[in-house]
């Protein structure tokens, strides 16, 4: 149980580590109780990784990121048509021109493809701007 | 010049806590959680994962700082903590607010509550 505890606190950020871990791992051996400790230690955990370190925010990044991925492939395979019986392809000519030549880049995509970014980019400015107006003073101080 | 202690209040229960604790003299640790358990007979227990949180957040904000280590003691992983004067007098403007929460809630507590 102890080395479970050990790794737990070994797994937590670098900084809190360096600072508290020995006296965490003191007040464990001091106190003897091992399952709350356990489940404190799990529950510290997460909340040093997810609220505190701001990793959070990168998580919030990707999810954001494949969410507009995820809608953009959505968006093509819903209005963009594809014959029933498409022409074969070319191998020689794909080789030469790459993987997406034979699918022609039409109007309908871009536009897809340039309100998705845009909307992406207004979405970071709220968040930015929030973040900045609100959340990074109160870190400030 | 009256200070404004508004950034800092409400003060979270663990944090309350934690002052109250270091109020009377310094502490380790495990001290902290000895003193928070018997102040509230058991019924508020924080573990040192939560306890190294808030620690660090107070020390942070310049309530809460790392005391010198008694001679007498040879743990080197036993740090002691103590309340800064700027602490002293937020934890004081905390509990200024909550006798005023116990005020009003005794007055209308004691009114009788009319039918409607």
């Amino acid at each position: 149980m102890r080395t479970l505890y050990r790794c737990l606190l070994w797994l937590h950020p670098p900084a809190f580590r360096r600072e508290f871990a020995g006296e965490m791992l003191w007040i464990y051996d001091e106190s003897g109780e091992s399952g709350p400790l356990l489940l404190d230690g799990l529950v510290s955990l997460a909340r040093q990784w997810v609220l505190r370190s701001g990793w959070w925010k990168t998580a919030a990044a990707v999810a954001l990121a494949m969410v507009q991925v995820g809608s953009l492939a959505f968006s093509h395979h819903r209005f963009v048509r594809v014959p029933a019986d498409p022409a074969p392809i070319d191998v020689a000519e794909v080789l030469n021109r790459g993987p997406l030549a034979h699918q022609p880049l039409t109007m309908g995509i871009l536009l897809y493809l340039a309100v998705f970014v845009v909307g992406g980019l207004v979405l970071l400015t709220i968040g930015l701007t929030y973040w900045m107006k609100n959340l990074a003073p109160r870190r400030m101080r | 010049m009256t200070e404004d202690f508004s950034p800092f209040l409400p003060l979270s229960p663990a944090a309350l806590h934690i002052l109250l604790s270091l109020a009377g003299e310094d502490r380790h640790g495990y001290g902290i959680m000895q003193e928070i358990a018997r102040q509230s007979e058991g019924q508020y227990k924080l573990g040192p994962g939560t306890l190294y949180d808030n620690l660090q957040k107070l020390e942070t904000q310049g309530l809460v700082e790392e005391s010198p280590r008694p001679p007498a003691h040879d743990d080197p992983r036993r740090r002691y903590y103590r309340l800064t004067s700027f602490g002293r007098r937020v934890l004081s403007a905390e509990v200024s607010r909550l006798e005023a929460v116990v005020r009003e809630a005794k007055v209308h507590l004691r009114t009788p509550r009319r039918a409607t």
